[in-house]
């Protein structure tokens, strides 16, 4: 599945497919846009690497006066990446 | 099975097809996969990177192993850079300290189950193992 990035009715930004070296740029983007709390839905994120990773970093660490990001849906392989990654101990993170 | 990758990022459409060809063609369970294809994507990305003074291709080969998966990659007429020496990474560090850098080769580390590096006639070569405990 191809990675795609947008936001949903309920104003949270949309992950999709995998999040990868590749597709990490677009990611950002998207991310550079969110003020205030920012909610990232991953329901459909089937993949992320470090590269990734490094985006919802550099977003949390710009954002983290008002509160950083918060991540929901998040399957147990990728919440395996967080806690390999000690990001389970940076921002809320609610499972899928 | 081996893929002779161009050192692009948008090769990692290929490395993703062809891994899960071959997770079926011998029949792998694809709980492994995607250790595998986290794995297989940094080392790649790192040779990518890191590795800028050759514009050779990287070859990619994986075989089967007991139940699981060998992946090796192999960087040709580059200097000598051992991923497996890695600088640590402090997980426990608060957001305001941490950076991305040194993640992906950290992350591998913790989730294969063997990883080896050798390095002959300015040819880099990652080998790791997935699947064997």
């Amino acid at each position: 599945m191809m990675f795609s990035v947008d936001q949903n009715d309920s104003g949270a930004v949309r992950l999709s497919g995998r999040l990868d070296a590749a597709s990490a740029r677009e990611a950002e983007r998207v991310l550079d846009e969110a003020a205030g709390e920012c909610v990232i839905d991953m329901t459909e994120l089937e993949y992320i690497s470090s590269a990734g990773l490094g985006v919802l970093l550099r977003t949390h660490k710009r954002l983290l006066s008002d509160g950083g990001i918060r991540l929901v849906g998040v399957s147990p392989h990728i919440r395996d990446i967080f806690k390999y990654s000690g990001f389970d101990k940076l921002f809320p993170i609610e499972a899928a | 099975m081996r893929l002779e990758l161009k050192r692009e990022l948008s090769e990692l459409q290929s490395i993703v097809a062809a891994t899960a060809a071959f997770f079926a063609e011998h029949g792998i369970d694809t709980g492994l996969r995607n250790v595998v294809d986290l794995a297989t994507e940094e080392l790649f990305v790192n040779m990518v990177l890191h590795n800028t003074e050759t514009t050779a291709d990287i070859l990619l080969e994986m075989r089967p192993l007991g139940a699981g998966v060998e992946v090796s990659l192999t960087d040709f007429d580059v200097d000598r850079f051992d991923p497996t020496r890695f600088q640590p990474v402090d997980i426990d560090a608060p957001a305001e300290e941490r950076t991305p850098g040194g993640l992906g080769l950290f992350l591998v580390s913790k989730m294969v189950d063997a990883m080896t590096y050798q390095y002959k006639e300015r040819q880099s070569k990652m080998t790791f193992q997935v699947g064997q405990g």
